[in-house]
């Protein structure tokens, strides 16, 4: 643990993890109390995005911010393996995690339907004529 | 699994495009939200999603087109605005996108009882 800086109490710094924690922490309950009463797959895609989100926000971030983890930088000379592992974790975890929660909330918020029914285009004025 | 990590991490342009068209579909799906019932919860997840979409935007592209003359241009106070912006961008819009998915599903919640 050589990294881990030690910031004053409720400074910015101190404070900014705990905020990631509060809000992964939230994203999931309330995806999960959203979604709870409803089945299909917009409900198991925001569940598991928040899921995945949750995980970065409450656990990746903070420890990135607390500096428990080693920092990637591409133009270091040399690169630990547990840096590039968390890195790859992170860059997964959280682009994924909100691919997911945005398909999910745009299927359940009906973007990829068409707002007219299909069966009312059906008819059209020169079937009126004929009949 | 050293080059496993290594191609993941190369192609980290490929998983950030995947973030970023998540929260485009985020934010296209919270303005419909908003627009067609009036939610307060979509707006302030649409304006999450454009603050979250914003700092990111910035986080990709300012490597290739930060340099000596730009930071020396916008001066010490737009040198520390680069470095504060984003991270307030990146904290408000997560709390933006929270609090609205929470006034959206209380709005759920009253609607099927």
């Amino acid at each position: 643990m050589n990294f881990v800086i030690h910031s004053p109490l409720a400074s910015i710094e101190a404070v900014r993890p705990v905020f990631m924690v509060v809000m992964g922490t939230f994203l999931m309950v309330i995806a999960w109390r959203l979604c709870k009463s409803a089945d299909g797959w917009a409900a198991r895609l925001i569940v598991a995005g928040a899921l995945l989100l949750g995980i970065g926000y409450a656990v990746l971030v903070p420890l990135y911010e607390t500096g428990a983890i080693a920092r990637f930088s591409p133009k270091a000379q040399t690169i630990s393996n547990s840096a590039m592992f968390w890195q790859a974790m992170k860059q997964v975890v959280m682009n994924s995690g909100w691919l997911l929660f945005g398909l999910g909330l745009a299927i359940h918020a009906k973007v990829f339907s068409p707002t007219t029914p299909a069966l009312e285009l059906s008819k059209s004025p020169q079937n009126e004529l004929v009949s | 699994m050293n080059s496993f990590l290594n191609t993941i991490i190369t192609n980290g342009i490929l998983l950030d495009a995947f973030g970023m068209i998540g929260l485009c579909l985020l934010g296209i799906a919270a303005v419909k939200l908003a627009r067609r019932y009036q939610s307060w919860g979509g707006t302030m997840m649409a304006v999450g999603a454009i603050f979250l979409l914003v700092a990111r935007l910035f986080m990709m592209l300012s490597p290739h087109f930060m340099n000596d003359d730009i930071l020396s241009m916008i001066g010490p106070v737009g040198i520390s605005l680069t470095i504060a912006l984003p991270v307030l961008l990146l904290s408000f819009g997560l709390a933006g996108i929270v609090w609205g998915l929470w006034g959206h599903e209380r709005w759920v919640q009253e609607g099927s009882r």
